[in-house]
């Protein structure tokens, strides 16, 4: 007995002693004085917060330890196995295939698609021989095959070599680079430009830049795939409007505001993304409208331009031009350098503000090499050669009106696209009364009564057609034209990937550099084509 | 050579000059299919740059020491450095037998850390002071981080803070605008900022500097040379643009064929190719995997593998940095748990890991990823970015360097900005795999497609490497102009094995492109490959004799150099800038390092020649001394013992 309570006695003089120990050194620490002296004083006051704040420390801690990889293994999911298990449970598992094989239908997509041999301009050569007037490829103004281009180009090469062999934060921002930006925000006419290596890595960059979790985009039923994607990757609050209705997205503004003021929730960065000539249709925005909304509502407007920069307006500077607005009431103008110039590269317009928040900011402009000099330069001159010669926009816009001529009146032919629009995109239209299955024409004066849900991208009433079938046909017509010596493409979609599903179209790309007679001849075969295929069906 | 169309005219053309040479009684060491080349010349004006103005003593625009009559040199000296001694060669190889490791990271004496943390928080709070005074004071300057007029401030300034605060102090070592030809040595255009860094302004001088910065590695940055030719005769004949997608109507004959060859390049059944590198990975990864699928990451894969990750809709789980037994853990979890929740199996899990880090210099431990992959059955996903052409004997990358087949990697995906001096990336892979990628993945529905000049500098580029097979000639195997085709030194023979064809045949090249014989017998690409190789191991070893923590392994061309405070970073960035011969170097810090590690990144490329690297070793030196770097153990060496002692250095088994 007395010998355990002499044990115990010397546990409590050890005990003691290190508390001693612990205290003194505790109070060398600098501050520790401030602290002993709050613990003590919220102790006296309030004994139970004591324990809260120790049980406060312990999960900081604890949180702070657990090691991130391994976050589930505590959830009330997680299912503890014993290693043999584990091994049974691996040998059991079977993956699928990383990728399935490709079906009938696929390789014969695959198989169709033309390969130009040689240049690829306005009469290229097919890998067959054949030589066909091309209303497929994007040269709106015949920028590919100019001499002075050319030359400029060859210099660059001999003093530049080919690649950039950097990303622009670490010396691959060139002279040239500088020299594109600047061409393009003075050929738009905004305060600065930022150049991006790829047009469509452009806007899915742009938009995560600016627009965070939390923010508000309302956003075009009907925009391109790599808007859906930088919409994806923004993890905002998206908002859809009917495409191209301007009276749509007016009532989805106001609701907006309506919720917010209900809410009371703070104030966010609130975005209008929509395209200015539609990849999906080719239709046009009525630029003056949507700035006048978004003045009115106090939003940014980003606008993806890369149609329509370089085929409309005067000298092709694009939807501001055309309808006279300044394009630095744009808050972020993205085009493509690679549509509109006949380069590679997109680009984003705006002010000093935006563009440089950009350069630290831009996924795909930080983490990527910059463009090649050849091409910059190539871009610069093409800026310049637009510049110069408004009569290539002239021709342009006549071809295309040539080219609608002809298509406009067809009976099978139903065409979305605006009249100055230099991209096309030809659907089938049915007669009313005799639909394939799973078909019906496409309701345009019904829907107007109701609206769509802005939360859903899904419109209210979604036109019907059949995929397949449309494919199937345009893919005759496309067949069809190129036998007679018209080069035309189907416009491809992911199918599965797209938020709604896209009309399928055969789109055409007018260029400067045919003559007027080649486009009413090349369009008179594709009218035949559709006649021949789609008209025997009616 | 332009004017010679086809490869068979081009022989004859050759063994005619031959002829003649040898009936004028010329010296057999100028070459005379070398000089019947437009694009190269021996003629030793066209072999430096000319440029009036420049100081020539630096070894920058002109050799220190002049070549010997013997010696004749094909390319600029500032683009591509001149080098003829054969000992400064090496083999990027991984030593059969042995396991992968890097150098053991090293920690920092416990003040480096220390004052780290201290110099951070110190700007921190001087920058928060500066937004607190400044957001009430000069209310002007901040009118894009506050609401204004009912519209919500474009940045936050929480999310913008470290840009405007932290790094905005040391602006004047990012982005420095260059011009000319990013190879060895690279233009700078002088500029200065009266507004600390606020806005830069071009002084309009110029200044030549060493380029140990450009993601150059095989020295194909060149404005001279076969491949430049071949670029030029690719835009005479195609131009620079190609109209679209591939899908659509952007697809040329030239695509096919660069594809095809990098298929074989690669030693896959085939490949495809898109225009940009980060896009490679953000458009075609979702085309690989999606819902009920796992994608297992690497902590340190690049932004791009992220981007794509997050479109695909995958699940994602990451592990420790090249830690193999953290990745076998995740991998015994994930596999027995299944699906979160509902604990389905998953449909299948892929593995993305880079050839090599572009931040650490560390390598995939492919060897045990392999052997993983046979337990686990799981899909391998490399990141080739930086590793092909700049590792393994042959430059194929990773599996080349390990010696495994690559056949048994599921996807091996790669750019062509740094080894090949072009843009773009590309996914190889069985046929299945790629065929489906073209169908589902995005780039070749939605993206613009590679252009002409770009696809002929990597079909120009890889030939190169890989050496060309000529048609076989009615002529008798032992004419002259075959045996001029051979290369001078009895290069070390690696059995061309059937699984990584060495060279393209000449019937997948495109007929119009010029050929050079440096090209045709893979010469060109082998002095490439060694030189890289030898200038890798000599800098990754030289810093550690010096005392530098680095990190990754002794034959990664990334070579990273700790300075850990952020101070640091922009004083031994100026100081590199304005020795007497300059060199340009890349400092990188948090984000795209953990906080504490800022480091400098060296990118070595083949175009350094000895003696750049002994600059750099000499430069570093003084820096570390002045500034306090040289904190690892191990033996040291003075830097004139490295430099003479450079040869034994690089061909140790291990670096003590």
């Amino acid at each position: 007995m007395s010998n355990s309570s002499q044990s115990l006695e010397l546990l409590f003089t050890f005990l003691s002693r290190s508390y001693t120990t612990l205290e003194t050194n505790f109070f060398k620490i600098p501050g520790s004085a401030v602290v002993a002296r709050y613990v003590k004083s919220s102790h006296q006051n309030d004994p139970g917060r004591t324990l809260l704040e120790a049980i406060l420390i312990i999960f900081a801690i604890r949180t702070l330890l657990q090691s991130r990889t391994r976050g589930d293994q505590s959830a009330k999911h997680f299912i503890q196995f014993d290693e043999k298990e584990i091994d049974e449970l691996v040998d059991e598992w079977t993956p699928e295939p990383l990728a399935q094989p490709l079906s009938a239908h696929e390789q014969a997509e695959l198989a169709s698609v033309p390969v130009i041999v040689g240049p690829n301009g306005p009469k290229p050569k097919l890998a067959s021989g054949k030589i066909v007037t091309n209303l497929a490829s994007y040269n709106f103004t015949g920028l590919a095959g100019n001499e002075e281009i050319k030359v400029a180009a060859l210099d660059t090469l001999k003093r530049f070599g080919l690649g950039s062999c950097g990303p622009p934060g670490f010396y691959g921002t060139q002279d040239v680079h500088i020299q594109l930006e600047k061409d393009i925000a003075d050929f738009l006419g905004t305060e600065a430009s930022i150049i991006y290596s790829q047009a469509f890595a452009t806007i899915s960059s742009v938009i995560p830049a600016f627009c965070k979790r939390g923010d508000i985009i309302v956003a075009d039923r009907g925009v391109n795939f790599a808007i859906q994607k930088g919409l994806q990757i923004s993890r905002c609050t998206i908002r859809w409007y009917d495409h191209n209705d301007m009276e749509s997205l007016e009532h989805v503004l106001e609701s907006v505001e309506k919720e917010r003021q209900k809410r009371k929730s703070p104030l966010t960065r609130r975005f209008i993304v929509t395209e200015g000539i539609f990849d999906h249709d080719g239709a046009m925005s009525d630029l003056p409208k949507l700035v006048e909304l978004k003045k009115k509502y106090k939003y940014r407007l980003i606008l993806d331009e890369t149609l329509s920069f370089g085929s409309v307006g005067r000298t092709g500077r694009g939807l501001t031009e055309l309808y006279n607005v300044p394009a630095s009431e744009v808050d972020m103008l993205v085009g493509s350098m690679a549509t509109g110039l006949s380069s590679c590269g997109g680009f984003c317009a705006g002010s000093h503000v935006v563009v440089n928040h950009q350069r630290i900011n831009g996924t795909s402009f930080v983490f990527s090499a910059s463009m090649p000099a050849l091409l910059t330069v190539a871009a610069s001159e093409g800026i310049n050669v637009l510049r110069n010669s408004p009569s290539i926009l002239t021709t342009l816009q006549e071809n295309v009106r040539a080219v609608r001529a002809i298509l406009d009146r067809v009976d099978c032919i139903h065409i979305p696209s605006h009249p100055a629009s230099a991209v096309i995109h030809l659907q089938i239209r049915w007669p009313t009364l005799q639909v394939p299955s799973a078909m019906t024409a496409t309701p345009s004066s019904s829907s107007k009564s109701s609206r769509s849900n802005p939360l859903l991208v899904k419109p209210r009433d979604p036109p019907q057609f059949n995929v397949e079938l449309e494919e199937r046909l345009l893919q005759e017509v496309v067949d069809e034209a190129l036998a007679q010596g018209v080069l035309i493409t189907r416009a491809k979609r992911l199918r599965g990937q797209e938020l709604i599903e896209v009309r399928p179209s055969v789109r055409l790309a007018v260029t400067a550099a045919l003559s007027r007679k080649d486009c009413e001849k090349a369009a008179a075969v594709v009218k035949a084509a559709f006649v021949k295929v789609v008209g025997k069906r009616r | 050579m332009s004017s010679l169309p086809t490869a068979a005219s081009y022989l004859s053309a050759v063994s005619e000059a031959d002829a003649r040479a040898r009936a004028h009684g010329a010296t057999p060491t100028s070459t005379p299919a070398l000089s019947m080349s437009s694009s190269v010349t021996s003629s030793s004006e066209d072999t430096v740059l000319d440029e009036s103005g420049v100081d020539v003593a630096d070894g920058l625009s002109y050799p220190r020491v002049p070549p010997t009559s013997d010696q004749v040199f094909t390319t600029v000296h500032s683009e591509f450095g001149h080098c003829a001694n054969e000992d400064y060669r090496y083999t990027s190889q991984h030593r059969a037998g042995t396991p992968y490791k890097s150098i053991p990271e090293q920690d920092p004496p416990y003040y480096i850390l220390l004052t780290t943390y201290i110099s951070y928080i110190i700007v921190i709070c001087l920058g928060h002071v500066r937004d607190f005074v400044g957001k009430r004071f000069r209310r002007a300057n901040y009118k894009h981080l506050l609401p204004w007029n009912g519209y919500a401030a474009l940045n936050s300034d929480f999310d913008s803070f470290y840009t405007r605060r932290l790094k905005l102090r040391i602006d004047d070592c990012f982005s420095h605008p260059t011009t000319g030809v990013p190879g060895r040595t690279i233009v700078l255009l002088d500029r200065y900022s009266t507004d600390y860094n606020k806005t830069m302004v071009l002084t309009g001088t110029r200044t030549r500097a060493l380029n140990i910065s450009s993601y150059n590695y095989l020295g194909f940055a060149q404005g001279k040379g076969p491949c430049t030719a071949a670029v030029e005769a690719a835009v005479e004949k195609y131009g620079w643009s190609s109209g679209g997608t591939r899908l659509e109507a952007g697809n040329l004959d030239l695509h096919q064929q660069a594809e095809a060859l990098v298929a074989r390049f690669m030693g896959t059944e085939d490949a495809l190719i898109s225009s940009m590198g980060f896009a490679t990975n953000s458009n075609i990864i979702p085309g690989l995997v999606g819902k009920g699928s796992l994608v297992i990451s690497d902590e340190l894969n690049h932004a791009s593998i992220r981007f794509g990750v997050r479109l695909s809709g995958a699940n994602v789980r990451m592990f420790k940095h090249n830690d193999m037994k953290s990745l076998e853990n995740l991998l015994r979890e994930v596999i027995s748990q299944g699906q979160p929740k509902t604990h389905r199996p998953w449909k299948k899990i892929l593995l993305i890991v880079e050839g090599l880090y572009s931040m650490e210099g560390t390598m995939a431990n492919l060897p045990i990823i392999m052997a993983l992959k046979k337990k686990y059955k799981f899909y391998v996903f490399v990141d080739e970015a930086h590793s092909v052409g700049a590792m393994g004997p042959r430059g194929r990358g990773v599996a080349d360097y390990f010696g495994i087949n690559p056949r048994e990697i599921d996807i091996l995906m790669g750019t062509f900005t740094k080894s090949f001096g072009a843009a773009g990336g590309y996914i190889a892979g069985n046929k299945e795999i790629i065929d489906r990628l073209r169908i589902q993945g995005h780039s070749f529905t939605y993206a613009e497609a590679m252009t002409p000049p770009v696809l002929t500098q990597i079909i120009a580029s890889m030939a190169s490497i890989m050496g060309v097979t000529m048609p076989k000639t009615p002529e008798k195997p032992s004419s002259p102009s075959l045996a001029l085709l051979r290369s001078p030194e009895p290069a070390p023979v690696i059995p061309e094995s059937e699984v990584i064809p060495g060279t393209a045949p000449a019937s997948a090249l495109p007929s119009w492109m010029p050929l050079v014989p440096s090209m045709i017998d893979g010469s060109d690409g082998k002095m490439r490959l060694r030189r890289l190789a030898f200038n890798t191991r000599y800098l990754n070893r030289g810093l550690r004799k010096l005392g530098f923590i680095t990190y990754g392994t002794d034959d990664s061309p990334v070579v990273p150099l700790l300075l850990f405070h952020p101070g640091k970073m922009a004083v031994f960035s100026r100081m590199m800038r304005t020795r007497a011969v300059p060199i340009i170097i890349v400092v990188v810090a948090y984000p795209a390092t953990p906080l504490v590690t800022s480091r400098v990144r060296f990118c070595l490329s083949a175009a350094h020649t000895k003696e750049d690297i002994d600059e750099v070793l000499r430069a570093c030196d003084e820096i570390g001394n002045l500034l306090d770097l040289k904190h690892a153990d191990g033996e040291r060496w003075p830097v004139e013992e490295i430099i003479e002692r450079a040869v034994e250095l690089v061909r140790m088994p291990e670096c003590p």
